[in-house]
């Protein structure tokens, strides 16, 4: 019992931080039906746009923030040279649009800061576990989950109280209605991509404490597709809980298979759980369900 | 098959399902007959005949991208995972029981299109993004979980598993130069594209032509959209199994490595600059994708060998030791831009500048 509330209390925090990435990834989806396959490499870019500023002598929180001023930046660039182009044309040609930005992100972060394992030196957060009862968490899960739960906060409450956020919910419900509304499109799309490379940013910093930085984090972060798909496409709560139990699924897979494979179970597992999901329930448990016409 | 020139009148069906219905046609093609079959391997330098071969494994690989997404309308992200099995099929088989290669590399494709069905089995559900969803699982349970712990333990040869020279082989003729390579991919290559476009304009490529611009107009109109969709997986994965066996010939050993996330992308990135739906598009797609980082690699290697330009711009010889990465940047890049501009791909210019100038001098 304690080995699983130990199992179960990590992946919630690290599902947190999956949860935050998420909830980028349904908001461009919500907001422009853009279905981005490249949030592992915005987390990748977000992440070592962070260190660098940290390298600099930049305070963490200092650096953190700058991180979302600019993935603020280029999320606004990314929209409007890349997808603003897109509008209205086919699905598959956007999603593979948003394949070769993953493909040009990735190589660019390789060729400026290479392929080496990286930490965050000085340590950001202390070594010394916390104990809650008798299961014990690291401090940089707890912060991860602290941090993640503040911003998932943020996010939320700009969705509901802000000028900007009601009208991209608008959007996202009805496009044709929010635009007869005199709702800016444009700004909305701008503004959920720009939302997008934040929470990535601010996600893959994150993961690159939890176990140092290289390309495998842009991996984590296309663990993000199971917990959405989970979560049903166009759901924010859907994105937040998907995102916490594909992090639970993943640990416990971790803690209790692994000793009857070889390994890798954990890459794996949260995708083999997404393809039994989809067969049962082919969208997700808070998704629209789409009635097709001729 | 559309265009005719005007004074060509055809009296029998058989004239109008021929491939090639003029002369000229029939003349052109023997031509290219001759230079690929002749001329090339002849002339070319070693080197040029290895790129060759890359350019026919992406075409043999890109062909069941292209049936998926470009006629069937399933679009396909882990086409790799396919490739992977058919290539440690065929391998396996080799080694351990001494099966001749093309057996092993027929049963290799038989193997790849089993797999395939059972991740296009979702299809009969889903469609759209989740179906990508499923394939990108596939991609990651075959290759990255099944072959790398699993599959690689067999006969317990480590991770890679080496392949002893001779035992490539057909025959009598053993395969191991790049020459000998370069025929068999020409072998398979025609093969391969003869079986898809027949098959293509059959019923079966109808009805599949059918599902991808509707599927439930096809329902209705009686077509078995689950059996035809699942019978476009098998033979997207025949076509994969293949692939991955015909490279099987070139590698010095097949490790999981040679078929990572990363090339199914390469593959939908080939076929979408080539252009949907049309297999001048593979081959044009293949070309390019490989041509373009060849020709990049050349040009920045020249650059790096004039002292002065390398003053110029000190980052020369970094790029030349980071291509790897370059060549992923600039391949993201030019399908970004490809998609942007040119969405038809490079088969649609092709086919206008053909049009150009049969029609020549007047344009209409």
């Amino acid at each position: 019992m304690e080995f699983f509330s130990q199992l179960f209390i990590t992946g919630i925090l690290v599902g947190s931080i999956y949860a935050l990435v998420a909830l980028g990834w349904t908001l461009i989806y919500k907001c422009s039906g853009v279905l981005n396959l490249a949030m592992g490499e915005l987390t990748l870019i977000g992440a070592y746009v962070c260190l660098s500023f940290y390298n600099w002598g930049i305070p963490f929180i200092l650096a953190l923030i700058f991180t979302l001023g600019v993935g603020f930046a280029l999320g606004l660039l990314t929209e409007h040279l890349f997808l603003r182009p897109m509008v209205g044309e086919p699905v598959l040609s956007v999603i593979m649009v948003t394949v070769g930005l993953s493909f040009f992100f990735k190589g660019v972060v390789e060729l400026i800061w290479g392929t080496d394992t990286v930490v965050f030196t000085p340590m950001v957060f202390p070594m010394e576990p916390i104990f809650i009862g008798k299961i014990v968490v690291g401090q940089v899960y707890l912060w991860a989950f602290v941090a993640s739960i503040i911003l998932l906060l943020a996010f939320v409450t700009f969705f509901k109280y802000t000028k900007w956020g009601l009208s991209m919910q608008a959007t996202a419900d009805d496009e044709m209605a929010a635009l007869s509304l005199g709702v800016n499109a444009k700004i909305v799309y701008a503004l959920a991509w720009a939302i997008a490379f934040m929470a990535a940013g601010v996600g893959g910093t994150l993961l690159g404490n939890i176990n140092g930085l290289n390309i495998s984090v842009g991996y984590l972060g296309l663990l993000v597709l199971p917990a959405v798909v989970l979560g049903g496409l166009n759901s924010v709560p859907g994105a937040i809980v998907g995102g916490l139990v594909i992090g639970v699924i993943q640990n416990l897979a971790d803690g209790y298979l692994s000793r009857y494979t070889p390994g890798g179970v954990k890459e794996v597992f949260p995708f083999a759980v997404m393809v039994i999901v989809l067969l049962f329930k082919p969208y997700g448990l808070w998704g629209w369900v789409r009635i097709e016409r001729v | 098959m559309g265009y005719r020139p005007c004074g060509v009148y055809h009296q029998y069906y058989s004239q109008d399902h021929a491939w090639w219905q003029t002369k000229f046609v029939w003349g052109k093609m023997i031509l290219l007959f001759i230079t690929i079959f002749y001329l090339f391997p002849k002339f070319a330098g070693l080197y040029y005949i290895s790129v060759a071969n890359v350019i026919g494994y992406t075409i043999l690989s890109a062909m069941g991208v292209q049936l998926l997404i470009g006629y069937c309308g399933q679009v396909t992200l882990g086409h790799s995972a396919f490739l992977a099995v058919g290539a440690y099929t065929c391998t396996l088989l080799m080694l351990q029981l001494h099966l001749p290669y093309p057996i092993a590399m027929i049963l290799g494709g038989i193997a790849g299109g089993l797999w395939c069905v059972l991740f296009g089995l979702p299809s009969a559900r889903v469609k759209g993004f989740y179906l990508i969803m499923t394939t990108m699982a596939a991609q990651f349970i075959t290759v990255e979980f099944l072959i790398t712990q699993y599959v690689s333990q067999i006969g317990g040869r480590g991770v890679a598993f080496s392949i002893p020279p001779g035992t490539v082989k057909i025959g009598p003729w053993v395969i191991q130069s790049d020459r000998e390579v370069y025929y068999v991919m020409l072998a398979l290559v025609l093969i391969c594209i003869l079986m898809l476009s027949n098959l293509l304009r059959s019923k079966i490529g109808r009805a599949w032509i059918a599902i991808r611009d509707n599927d439930i107009a096809a329902e209705a109109l009686g077509v078995n959209i689950v059996l035809y969709k699942l019978l476009a997986f098998f033979v997207a994965g025949f076509f994969g199994g293949i692939a991955g066996a015909f490279w099987v010939s070139s590698l010095a050993a097949v490790s999981p490595e040679h078929f990572h996330f990363g090339w199914s992308l390469w593959l939908v990135g080939v076929i979408l600059i080539g252009g949907t739906g049309s297999i001048h598009g593979i081959i044009f797609g293949a070309m390019f994708m490989t041509l373009i980082p060849e020709g990049l690699k050349a040009l920045i290697f020249l650059l790096t060998q004039n002292p002065f330009l390398v003053e110029l711009m000190p980052f020369l010889p970094l790029l030349l030791e980071k291509f790897l990465f370059v060549k992923e940047a600039v391949f993201g890049l030019s399908i970004a831009l490809f998609l942007i501009f040119e969405p038809n791909g490079i088969s649609y210019r092709w086919w206008q500048i053909k049009n150009y100038f049969n029609l020549w001098p007047f344009s209409y």
